[in-house]
């Protein structure tokens, strides 16, 4: 057992830590996230030209041949500042996508422009109907001599703003929620018949819905083998199930530290509110489900790296613990902080904020603790 | 020991249900007559437009179990908005504490909704320990004035509000609970400053309110002076009781689950799967035990007493119960949980959904927070003592 990071590995952890801190104050954040594209272009260059872009990505591809730790590494820095770059939907989905499914022309002309920062590509999975399941497809795709046109709808769509291209998810075959039959596509995002509805979320980002009328895309454009793409939409969901986790993770981090600090300068009854026991409880229970959710996160990261079908478990048991610790440590937050606990002017409600949307995101924690529990 | 209603009560049910139902709004019918109508019915029915006030001063003078009808079915119909500062907070202590001829200067504009009040207590450095309270009110020399300086913090609706009721410090020679006095001012005057605070569901509610050099006349004071700790103790309580809502909630819990039925699941939907179904359970068992809770509160009352101890615990559980509520209504938008705003698809229910769990945090904060309440808890009723908090 080896928990320690590579030298590089650290090198990257001190360098992202430093650039969310001189990057990544509330006010800065704030700002960033109320203007259009709701993220920093200047950063996002920045990211690229420091090769974070392409961590993950191995060097045929552009990359730097690193893996799951890799991600893991940059997205606990990420979560210390809610990041608003969108790597989630570049690199983890779009990115991850095409990584595993694309053809050798479309890796070529998508991957080394997505790992310097040139072109965007997000994921379009969930629909309306779906909830959490991501078997269930109802946009359909049908074959059209050398062409497949697609109908439907996606929703919650990550930075599909911004995005130049859009993998999307849709059934070629078998009932709704057959895992067979599920046929993923690369996409211009300007394509006839592709209709955005942009809005930001709870959280700062930006997500949208988006309809798919009559829009003809040729059949080289499959991601991985047509009716086999759940394997491949499963893989890219777990990595971002461990992505997100570490951003919790480091979310949980801020939230903690900042409590303990905040209850030590508040005095109330002539005592610091850190010396009432049961805020010191309640403290130490919420760096206890911290310390937790880091475990869990380094063994399921560490399992899917060895072999991720028999992580597969321990990914549903992560993102049941991220969810469920999340937001007791987001709504202890803000307990402890009284009434400027609810206000937009500390930045715990802002994490506070991530973490909730985090767990609605590739399954909230009932949802995983079902998974787990039947597996 | 009975539960079911005599037939009194059920005719006084019968007859507030009559009521809602003759006075609703009609549609295309404008909002504010209809609010000054219905009022204005209410009153000419005796005293319902203020139905928590004693009959002494114009209330219906209800027992206990006509209240909780009337909170039954309040919770059920759609009512004119209404603001708790005066008439809820402010009023009570005015019938206690303030003079007849105050009484008469402020109570009928209270009971007519024409004068909007704000609570002036809370400041930065005065929180749950509220006796810490700084804002200095100074009589003048001839002692017909005072000069009032400081800081307010959380001052719901300060932005809308004609007048406040506030606490001051006029002597901070004793202990932190002597020395307070109670005034009351109008906001809009020349000295005061209202900033906005914008809470973590993206909405104005509170605010900071600064207060330079402003002038109040000692008519305005209620009762003596450095007794204001006194008066404002007693309303605290009863703003507690008040804040517990569990008639609200349980009409809340029955649209939770018809919620939760619009979002299909297989066959079936989100209320036939085991996790969330047992939630909801688990919250109805809390409510129904809450509920009653209320009641034994409210009977111990009726026959004279004081509120027994089980009183203590309803806003701990009352508010616990409505976060839980808003909770469930996050968990049952699925992925639109993080949708904010009005666009995008998903259930109607999830677009301020989440605000409204955002804003719910603050349930266990204002109005003595839960750490606090049970720290009251353990004092007064289970008599335990800590060597620490002074
Ligand atoms: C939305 C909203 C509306 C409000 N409206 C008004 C209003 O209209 N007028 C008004 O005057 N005030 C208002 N308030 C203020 C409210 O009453 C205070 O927020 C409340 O009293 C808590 O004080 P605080 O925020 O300073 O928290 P603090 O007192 O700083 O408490 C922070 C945390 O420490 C805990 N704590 C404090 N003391 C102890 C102790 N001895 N032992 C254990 N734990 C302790 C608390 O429980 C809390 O978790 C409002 C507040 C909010 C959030």
């Amino acid at each position: 057992m080896n928990f320690e990071l590579s030298e590089e590995q650290k090198m990257i952890q001190q360098s992202v830590e430093r650039f969310v801190q001189e990057n990544y104050d509330l006010t800065n954040r704030v700002k960033i996230s109320s203007e259009d594209p709701g993220y920093s272009q200047e950063y996002w260059t920045a990211m690229a030209e420091l090769g974070w872009l392409g961590l993950a990505f191995s060097e045929e591809e552009g990359g730097f041949g690193g893996n799951q730790i890799d991600t893991l590494v940059l997205m606990e820095q990420f979560g210390k500042g809610l990041v608003l770059e969108p790597f989630l939907a570049n690199i983890v989905l779009g990115g991850g996508a095409i990584k595993r499914g694309g053809s050798p022309a479309i890796k070529e002309s998508i991957l080394p422009n997505l790992i310097e920062g040139n072109l965007q590509v997000t994921l379009a999975y969930a629909e309306e109907q779906s909830r959490f399941d991501i078997e269930d497809v109802a946009t359909a795709a049908r074959e059209d001599g050398s062409n497949f046109i697609i109908n439907g709808k996606k929703s919650m769509v990550l930075n599909a703003e911004s995005a130049d291209k859009i993998v999307v998810v849709t059934r070629t075959s078998g009932s709704q929620v057959d895992e067979d039959g599920i046929s993923l596509f690369l996409v211009d995002a300007t394509s006839k018949g592709i209709e955005r509805e942009n809005f930001p979320t709870v959280d700062g980002l930006r997500a949208s819905e988006i309809t798919f009328t009559d829009v003809e895309v040729p059949s080289g454009n499959l991601i991985g083998e047509k009716d086999k793409g759940f394997a491949i939409l499963q893989a890219v969901v777990n990595d971002a199930i461990l992505a997100l986790s570490a951003e919790a993770v480091g979310a949980m981090e801020v939230l903690y530290k900042d409590t303990v600090e905040y209850t030590q300068q508040r005095e109330q009854f002539d005592h610091p509110l850190s010396d009432f026991q049961v805020l010191q409880h309640r403290m130490v229970d919420m760096f206890m489900e911290y310390e937790q959710c880091k475990s869990l996160l380094l063994r399921a990261t560490m399992e899917t790296v060895q072999d991720p079908i028999l992580a597969q478990r321990t990914v549903h048991a992560l993102k049941h613990l991220i969810g469920k610790s999340g937001i007791f440590v987001g709504e202890s937050a803000v307990q402890l902080h009284g009434g400027m606990g609810v206000t937009e002017e500390l930045r715990i409600g802002h994490f506070f904020k991530r973490l909730l949307v985090i767990d609605s995101q590739f399954g909230n924690s009932d949802f995983h603790l079902d998974k787990f529990t039947s597996l | 020991m009975h539960v079911e209603l005599n037939s009194e009560d059920l005719a006084f049910r019968e007859e507030v249900r009559t009521f809602f139902e003759e006075n609703k709004i009609k549609d295309g019918e404008d909002y504010f007559s209809w609010r000054e109508s219905w009022f204005k019915k209410a009153r000419e029915k005796g005293g319902w437009d203020v139905p928590k006030w004693p009959a002494k001063f114009g209330g219906p003078g209800w027992s206990p179990t006509q209240h909780y009808i009337w909170e039954q079915e309040t919770a059920r119909a759609n009512l004119p908005f209404d603001l708790p500062f005066g008439l809820g907070m402010l009023a009570p202590i005015l019938m206690n504490y303030g003079s007849e001829e105050q009484q008469e200067r402020f109570l009928p504009d209270i009971r007519d909704r024409k004068v909007n009040w704000c609570q002036g207590y809370s400041e930065p450095g005065a929180g749950s320990d509220l006796a810490n309270l700084k804002t200095k009110a100074v009589l003048s020399e001839d002692g017909t004035y005072y000069t009032v300086n400081g800081s307010k913090i959380w001052t719901t609706l300060a932005h809308m509000a004609d007048w406040i009721f506030c606490l001051t410090r006029t002597d901070d020679s004793g202990i932190k609970q002597q020395g307070i006095t109670f005034l009351l001012f109008p906001m809009k005057q020349e000295g005061i400053e209202v900033k906005p605070i914008i809470t973590l569901g993206g909405s104005h509610t509170v605010n900071t309110v600064h207060f330079t050099d402003v002038k109040v006349p000692v008519e305005n004071r209620i009762g003596e002076e450095g007794k204001g700790w006194t008066y404002a103790k007693g309303l605290l309580e009863h703003e507690r009781t008040g804040l517990a809502g569990l008639s609200k909630s349980l009409v809340e819990l029955e649209q939770l689950k018809d919620k939760a039925r619009t979002i299909q699941r297989g066959n079936g939907n989100l209320m036939d799967e085991a996790s969330y179904r047992s939630k909801v359970g688990e919250l109805e068992i809390d409510l129904l035990a809450t509920e009653f809770t209320e009641l034994r509160s409210l009977a111990s009352a009726a026959s004279g007493g004081e509120p027994g101890p089980e009183s203590s615990i309803l806003k701990l559980k009352g508010t616990e119960i409505k976060q839980r509520i808003q909770k469930l209504t996050v968990e049952a938008s699925g992925i639109y949980a993080s949708a904010w705003g009005d666009k995008g698809a998903g259930p109607s229910f999830a677009k301020g959904g989440t605000a409204g769990y955002l804003n719910s945090r603050y349930f266990t904060i204002y109005g003595g927070a839960s750490e606090v309440q049970k720290d009251i808890v353990a004092k007064k009723v289970l008599g335990l003592t800590t060597g620490k908090s002074k």
